[in-house]
């Protein structure tokens, strides 16, 4: 009798060998490993999250002792989370929820109050901001949100929020677009505008000397916003500027690469999607082209590396912080990595913890009308970004700056301004 | 000289890669008379298999076995998992509607893509994979032709197209699966009449298309690094147009159509600008569609009356 071959047996199980790796192989986008809690891709509705986890001690939040005679009340209040959990840039969102669990965990320990999450999954998508805004403003138990990730987002949701219940309050940990802050009543953001962004940008290509800037946009509204902003204070410094344009969903930029002037000093990419700017590099790196890329702060992650590119931050390195060591420790014992979206979610997280708190303490049950009026309030002398918090009467951050980090050789990056 | 010679090379190298993947949905619809709205996913998962692949024998960075041999098992992958997805999909999705109305099969394709997509989704999560394969192959390693460098992988994709896309004509010119490929998709019954096992020529046409996207969609993330579920979309599109214009069902017409839309796109790119790419592209299909109705190489129906 034929003996069977077994080489189609070892064949198939070297092949479902290889799809197990691709899915447990590390991600490209500086998402977030652990235990993060998740809600189905596609479902728009809002998943409730109970807190569950010890955190480490933070010096950061108030002092639960108090010298107020008011009896003070068990401090429960929901908080809601709108933020792209799945979805193309699922990375943002899920170093998100893991940033803003973390802060629940550790202002739940350290006040001894009982603060619940409802997560939110938009998936980045404006129809699911709006819906889960409706949503949220329903949960008769939830006083404030943070969120939504990205400016046109918080244009969706902000306008529901607006429309259903102008005393909700939501402080977003990252979008930059110039004057929407003032356009909801109940916005807020712990991030600087793309008002510091495109002119600290431009000033610094000015400082290092350029003539000829190649900006390509990435055909977004964050994006040509950004590029628009830059552009003006380019040309304002007697820069030329050539103009691209080009969508993130290709990834061959080649033909685009060979259109770069050699004399420009630098490439400016106000895009979204790091791993891009990454192809870009190599692209670059292949035709010989040396000039020197220059990132938003949508590039600033773990997958754009190319030694020498620059890229602008909304927030600090917080590996950089001295104030903030222990905090990201314990955020990294459980949750294996972060990225520049993460802390300015615990700073929204803790911005609207504390204004809840605050409440509390005054013997009143948390409603949302008296959480924003706290949250206007806010007065944080310092914070995990190394730099205080508090608002301009449209909510937007006071004192709000970018930073330019330089990438070097090993992938870390150093500021350069 | 110089940028045009580089336009041509970057057009090449994405034309190849369309192509490939043209081929499947002109096979598909040369015998089935269905647009396999699902093919971009199948290629999509073919770049997953060889991302995986490359992971397991130790990444870009660290391989475990030479190059040559890395790269030969990612290919090998990609054709093992692409073609029994698009088995599966003949199977499951389409065999059952085929006597069914025209637009059943057609709706059931594009609830495979969605189906495929989100299956991505869940076993690969929304964050995007590099091959990184300037580590695993130098940029400054490749063919010197005139003033420019043409590195080592678009040589790499360039040649395994077109010698794929050579293999393929000759198998369904030469032998005699690739006869009774070509009897059944001029006519069904007329092939079924004269003793054709017509659901394993189906069958076995979506294995080689399917195989081919595989391919295609290791080549993408070699030479252009980044694979992420959604990936099959747009390439999908562009295929499937490129199919359109070269004559969709004629094989030469897919291959053609596919250059021909990678060379549309560096032209735009380098010439006009890149803002451009998607106009000249999708103006090209209708202007194709205008004057020549059938494509490029499309033949005429012959309708009895």
């Amino acid at each position: 009798m034929k003996k069977r071959s077994q080489w189609p047996k070892l064949v198939l199980l070297f092949v479902a060998m290889a799809l197990v790796a691709a899915a447990c192989g590390g991600d490209d986008d500086a998402g977030a490993g652990g235990d993060t809690t998740t809600t189905a891709a596609a479902a728009p509705a809002a998943t409730t999250t109970a807190t569950t986890e010890a955190a480490p001690a933070t010096t950061m939040a108030p002092e639960p002792t108090t010298t107020t005679a008011v009896e003070m009340q068990p401090c429960v209040a929901s908080i809601g989370f709108i933020g792209p959990i799945t979805g193309p840039v699922a990375f943002i969102g899920e170093v998100q929820l893991n940033w803003m669990q973390y802060a629940v965990d550790v202002f739940n320990e350290e006040l001894s109050i009982d603060i619940s999450i409802v997560e939110g999954d938009n998936q980045f998508d404006t129809a699911q901001s709006a819906t889960l805004a409706a949503q949220f403003v329903d949960n008769a138990d939830m006083v404030a949100a943070v969120g939504p990730a990205g400016s046109d987002n918080v244009d969706a949701a902000g306008a529901v929020f607006e429309d259903l219940d102008s005393d909700f309050s939501f402080v977003s940990p990252s979008s930059t677009r110039v004057g929407i802050a003032a356009t909801y009543t109940g916005m807020f953001r712990t991030v600087p505008t793309d008002a510091e962004q495109g002119p600290t940008t431009a000033d610094y290509m000015i400082a290092q000397g350029a003539s000829k800037v190649f900006l390509i946009d990435d055909q977004s509204s964050y994006s040509t916003g950004l590029a628009d902003s830059t552009t003006a204070a380019l040309e304002a410094g007697g820069v030329e500027v050539v103009t691209e344009s080009v969508s993130q969903d290709v990834t061959d930029f080649s033909a685009l690469v060979s259109t770069i002037p050699d004399d420009a000093d630098f490439v400016y990419l106000p895009w979204q999607v790091a791993a891009n700017g990454q192809i870009f590099a190599n692209q670059m790196a292949e035709q010989g082209k040396t000039i020197r890329i220059f990132g938003s702060d949508g590039m600033d992650s773990e997958d754009f590396t190319a030694a020498g590119s620059l890229v602008a931050t909304f927030a600090p390195d917080i590996a950089g912080v001295a104030g903030s060591a222990d905090l990201l420790a314990g955020f990294l014992a459980e949750y294996e990595s972060t990225n520049t979206f993460g802390p300015p979610v615990f700073v929204a997280a803790q911005v609207i913890i504390e204004a809840t708190y605050r409440v509390c303490m005054t013997g009143a049950t948390p409603d949302r009308a008296s959480v924003q009026a706290e949250i206007r309030n806010t007065d944080l002398a310092d914070s995990i970004l190394g730099s205080p918090v508090s608002f301009t009467s449209d909510g937007d951050l006071a004192g709000g700056q970018f930073f330019i980090s330089e990438i070097q050789e090993d992938g870390t990056k150093k500021i350069a301004g | 000289m110089e940028f045009f010679l580089q336009q041509t090379v970057n057009g090449l190298t994405l034309g190849s890669v369309y192509a490939l993947l043209a081929l499947g949905y002109s096979m598909v619809y040369g015998i089935l008379k269905l647009l396999n709205f699902a093919h971009g996913e199948v290629y999509m998962f073919g770049a997953f298999a060889g991302y995986g692949v490359l992971t397991v024998l130790g990444g870009a960075s660290a391989p475990l076995v030479p190059i040559w041999l890395m790269i030969l098992l990612m290919f090998l992958a990609a054709i093992v998992v692409s073609s029994t997805i698009g088995v599966t999909l003949e199977r499951f999705a389409y065999r059952p509607l085929r006597n069914s109305t025209r637009i059943a099969p057609l709706i059931s394709a594009v609830g495979a893509s969605f189906f495929l997509q989100a299956a991505a989704l869940l076993l690969f999560t929304a964050n995007s994979r590099t091959y990184d394969a300037p580590k695993l192959i130098a940029i400054q390693t490749g063919i010197p032709i005139g003033p420019i460098r043409v590195w080592m992988v678009r040589v790499l994709v360039i040649v395994t197209s077109f010698t794929l896309m050579i293999l393929l004509t000759l198998w369904v010119n030469r032998t005699r699966t690739g006869k009774a490929v070509r009897a059944v998709s001029y006519d069904r019954e007329a092939a079924a009449m004269m003793g054709i096992d017509v659901d394993k020529v189906i069958v076995v046409t979506f294995l080689i298309g399917s195989a081919l996207a595989g391919v295609g969609g290791v080549m993408v993330g070699l030479v252009f690094g980044r694979v992420f579920h959604l990936m099959g979309f747009v390439a999908g599109l562009k295929a499937f147009t490129a199919a359109v214009v070269g004559g969709i069902g004629s094989i030469p017409g897919a291959m053609f159509g596919g250059l021909l839309i990678g060379f549309a796109e560096a032209y735009t790119t380098g010439y006009l600008s890149s803002t451009f790419q998607n106009l000249i592209v999708f103006g090209l299909l209708i202007v194709v569609l205008l004057v020549r109705p059938r494509g490029l190489f499309g033949r005429q129906e012959l309708v009895k009356v």
